[in-house]
């Protein structure tokens, strides 16, 4: 039985003096996608910055079996890799530019790419369809382009852990289906991923779902199971229901009064 | 591709970099001039092959190649601030070093005055306390010397203010604050000398004047030493420009490597001012000129930045000597226009043109 | 009855010199002023204005200086009233005074003649601004013959000059006023002296007074003597190329210390004793001087070889 991808006790966390995490514990499984939902403001980002190790916090994260700050510095950014909200870049790297950067944890210090960086930067930016505009600059996309380009930039550092933040923002819903195929891919190789999605529908084809309350941990378990989807819609206060649709579950907003 | 691309504007500059080199031998106190000739003519007559060998060796050419080299260290800074900053308006000079600078020469022209122009006894300041000052570490130090312990002194002070490195925003604050508090001291220092005020301006202006081989040597090494940092902490600035939370979880040490950062920064920017004084506008125009035409990563930005600045210079530096020999324009003034002018048709280019994106 | 008439005509001769010396003169500036009376308590704002004043012996009126006069001695005494290009309003306006000389570049003038008190700009700048000047302000202050002092002056000079062996005329000399470097040209009331004194400037008069120089025209020159100011002397012989120059390489550099490089600087009343401070410097370090004994110029203790 291969460690978990995260092992989490007792995890605390504040943000500019408020305390955002109360006494978290999680266990997530290696070689499987957890979605964390949750209403705006239940500290989802901050759950994900925190196993990431950008955050102080208080409590135990285990990443792989080892703890988290017992990592070398290296070595953590190989075993995992995080794309944030909102993402500033510079608009005049290149999409290959900006791909090449999730290789830096493997490159050394004065070291150009080696054909192994350029082998991975190129099946990530496959992977994100996003090879033939390589040469353009960023600036010069629009948002969705740019949010590939990005996502790319995240999977080039080929890690065991991916913990993505909004990773469908600016896609469009071709895209959005390119990325569950993605990710389904990556989990299939054996790779962990963790996303805080919003959209609700995409989140339940996952395989685990955590759901997030006001800095706690309402329930965690897998998407077809009932309770998981219960407590879903009493997170939302029910102005969701989950439905089956063509061998898929939807969650619809509840506009009238039943 | 653009790897090419890049290597040919390097080599590109560097040419143009020899030939204003070239050009310099030739521009002295009578204007235009071929003393090469001379030199070269086995015949001509030896006294005043002597006389030539002597400023073109001497005089003309140290002084070009010292424009090129203060010019490489600004626009090497420059590139440097901006990726730190994240701010395509950083220049050099934001950590202070240029008011910490002039604070030193202003110090120092008023101790070697000796405190002429102080009332002894008087309502405003003691004549005491620059006298002490005379014939103190600030006089043996010399000019350069106090403006290069000026500029770092300066920059110790910003990185005190903001407590570190750790916030690019608290670092940029604590540079500004700095600048301002030190060029208010500077004025003060001024006011009880007056009689400096014109050699000071001839260093706030910038200028080649004296720039020997000696002056050249430091700012070559200086400049070799810089640029094999830069290079090595090049991954650092480009990672930064992803955000600093990404740049944490891609391995990179963000302290050490900042502090690292400001280091450079300050020893260039430290070394180019003490020699030349306060050359405004290089440090800044140089890596936006180099992305205008090409859009690199910065381990190549750096190199094309340091050439572009130091042909900016080398070329700001022959038309302050030319243009109303024997007398000559502050070199600051030259590349403000030249810079700014270039930048300014470029703006106007760009935003009559299709790209929005970016400040060009 | 005569004792009446003979108070009466004293009255009326009083009188009549008082208004006699009512005056109306043009500055600088070239606006009028009017003075009602001889002015009894005067605020100087410019050193070379102090110095003329005292030089006419009506030391004794001045109520307050700049802070940048420092001569004579018993001025010293006096209240500072700031700079010329900063003075304290307040302070001269609590000093009551009934006349204020300044420079035509003072930024006071305005506001200290809407306050009510005459202002005389005056900025002499050559020989014969320095006698013009010297004529107002002997105007101004009732002095008979103010002139006496210009010709004190020019006395002064011309024994100077008188006083140097004609070995040593034709000298070529560089005189730098500042670091740049700033040279005084044949234009500058330093050159005129210079000229007076037998010596030729290798800065020609279309320079301009004070050009800022590209310093490879002082090497060229190659001038016999530099005179310089102790205060910029520092580096001198660093500077590249400079050790060829016949003044740098036989010893022929006058460095002035800051009390006398301030004096030479200054076109006052003290022009004479500048002449003669270039003279001695001349005589001694002139080549064809009779006692031509340069010595060798001590490098600066300051800079041990190093940035120049």
């Amino acid at each position: 039985m291969s460690a978990p991808a995260y092992l989490v006790r007792g995890l605390g966390a504040s943000l500019g003096g408020t305390p955002i995490l109360h006494q978290i514990d999680l266990e997530l499984r290696a070689g499987c996608w957890t979605a964390v939902v949750g209403p705006n403001g239940a500290g989802k980002s901050t759950l994900l910055r925190a196993i990431a190790g950008l955050l102080p916090c208080s409590g135990q994260v285990e990443l792989l079996g080892r703890e988290l700050h017992d990592w070398p510095r290296q070595q953590r950014a190989r075993a995992l890799s995080w794309l944030g909200q909102n993402q500033s870049a510079a608009d005049d790297l290149t999409v290959h530019d900006v791909a090449m950067l999730g290789r830096l944890p493997h490159q050394s210090w004065l070291a150009p790419a080696s054909p192994a960086d350029l082998a991975a930067v190129e099946r990530a930016l496959r992977q994100t369809q996003a090879w033939d505009w390589r040469e353009r600059a960023l600036g010069e996309l629009s948002g969705g382009e740019r949010q590939r380009v990005l996502l790319a930039r995240a999977l080039a550092v080929e890690a065991q852990v991916l913990l993505m933040d909004e990773p469908l923002a600016n896609l469009d819903p071709p895209h959005q289906a390119d990325w569950l195929l993605l990710v389904r891919e990556l989990v299939a190789a054996g790779r962990s991923v963790v996303s805080v999605l919003h959209e609700i529908s995409i989140a339940l084809h996952a395989d685990e779902l955590v759901v997030m309350r006001q800095g706690r941990i309402a329930h965690h378990g897998a998407c077809h199971e009932v309770a998981t989807q219960r407590a879903l819609e009493q997170v939302f206060e029910h102005r969701i229901a989950i439905h089956a649709l063509a061998g898929q579950w939807v969650a619809l907003p509840v506009t009238s009064v039943t | 591709m653009r790897l090419r691309q890049a290597a040919l504007l390097g080599w590109g500059l560097l040419l143009l970099g020899l030939l204003l080199a070239a050009l310099g031998t030739c521009i002295g106190s009578a204007g235009f001039e071929n003393l090469l000739r001379p030199l070269l003519d086995a015949s001509a007559d030896p006294a005043e092959r002597a006389m030539a060998l002597q400023i073109v060796w001497e005089i003309r050419l140290p002084r070009t190649l010292g424009a090129w080299a203060a010019g490489s260290l600004l626009g090497l800074a420059g590139a440097l601030a901006q990726g730190l900053f994240r701010n395509p308006l950083a220049d050099p000079y934001l950590l202070g070093s240029a008011s910490g600078a002039s604070l030193g020469v202003a110090i120092a022209l008023a101790a070697v005055g000796g405190g002429a122009g102080m009332v002894g006894g008087g309502s405003m300041m003691n004549g005491a306390t620059f006298s002490m000052l005379s014939g103190s570490v600030w006089v043996r130090l010399g000019l350069t010397g106090a403006a290069f312990a000026g500029a770092v002194l300066a920059v110790l002070l910003t990185l005190a203010l903001a407590r570190g490195v750790g916030h690019t925003l608290r670092l940029l604050l604590a540079g500004v604050i700095v600048g301002v508090v030190l060029g208010a001291m500077t004025s003060l220092v001024l006011l009880f000398s007056p009689d400096s005020l014109q050699a000071m301006q001839a260093f706030m202006l910038g200028t080649t004047s004296f720039v020997g081989w000696t002056s050249w040597g430091l700012m070559f090494a200086c400049w070799c030493l810089c640029m094999a940092l830069a290079a090595a902490l090049a991954r650092v600035l480009d990672g930064l420009s992803l955000g600093e939370a990404t740049a944490q979880t891609l391995g990179l040490p963000l302290a050490p490597l900042r502090a690292a950062l400001v280091a450079v920064l300050a020893l260039a920017t430290g070394t180019a001012v003490a020699q030349t004084g306060l050359i405004a506008f290089v440090g800044l125009a140089a890596p936006h000129l180099v992305r205008a035409v090409l859009k690199v990563p910065h381990r190549q930005l750096m190199w094309l930045a340091s050439l572009m600045g130091g042909v900016l210079l080398a070329s700001a530096d022959l038309l302050a000597r030319w243009v109303i020999a024997p007398q000559e324009l502050p070199v600051g003034v030259v590349t403000a226009a030249l810079g700014g002018g270039y930048l300014l048709w470029l703006m106007h280019r760009r935003s009559s043109g299709l790209n929005a994106g970016g400040l060009l | 009855m005569k004792r009446w008439l003979i108070l009466l005509l004293a009255g009326c001769s009083l009188w009549a010199s008082a208004s006699a010396w009512a005056l109306t003169l043009p500055d600088d500036r070239g606006r009028p002023v009017t003075l009602a009376r001889t002015p009894q308590r005067i605020v100087s704002l410019l050193p070379s204005l102090t110095e003329m004043v005292c030089q006419l012996d009506q030391c004794q009126r001045l109520v307050g200086v700049d802070r940048y006069s420092t001569w004579p001695e018993s001025i010293r005494q006096l209240p500072r009233v700031g700079g010329g290009l900063d003075p304290n309003i307040e302070a001269i306006v609590a000093l009551r005074p009934d006349l204020v000389l300044a420079a035509t570049s003072s930024r006071a003038a305005e506001r200290l003649v809407a306050l009510g008190i005459p202002v005389l700009a005056l900025e002499p700048k050559t020989h014969a601004d320095v006698q013009r000047v010297l004529g107002k302000v002997g105007q101004v202050l009732g002095v008979s013959d103010a002139q006496k002092i210009w010709r004190q002056i020019d006395a002064g000079v011309s024994a100077a000059a008188q006083s140097l062996p004609p070995s040593v005329r034709q000298v070529r000399v560089y005189f730098e006023v500042n670091r740049g470097p700033y040279g005084a040209g044949e234009a500058s009331f330093i050159g005129e002296t210079l000229a007076r004194l037998g010596a030729r400037n290798i800065l020609p008069a279309s320079l301009g007074p004070f050009p800022k120089l590209n310093p490879e025209y002082i090497v060229r020159a190659n001038p016999d003597v530099i005179m310089i100011g102790e205060r910029n002397a520092e580096g001198l012989l660093q500077r590249p190329g400079w050790q060829g120059i016949r003044a740098v390489r036989e010893g022929r550099v006058c460095i002035f210390p800051s009390a006398e490089s301030d004096l030479l600087v200054r076109p006052g009343p003290r022009m004479a004793d500048g002449a003669r401070l270039m003279a001695r410097c001349l005589a001694e370090k002139a080549p064809g001087a009779a006692k031509s004994d340069p010595s060798p110029v001590k490098p600066s203790p300051k800079t041990a070889g190093g940035k120049a």
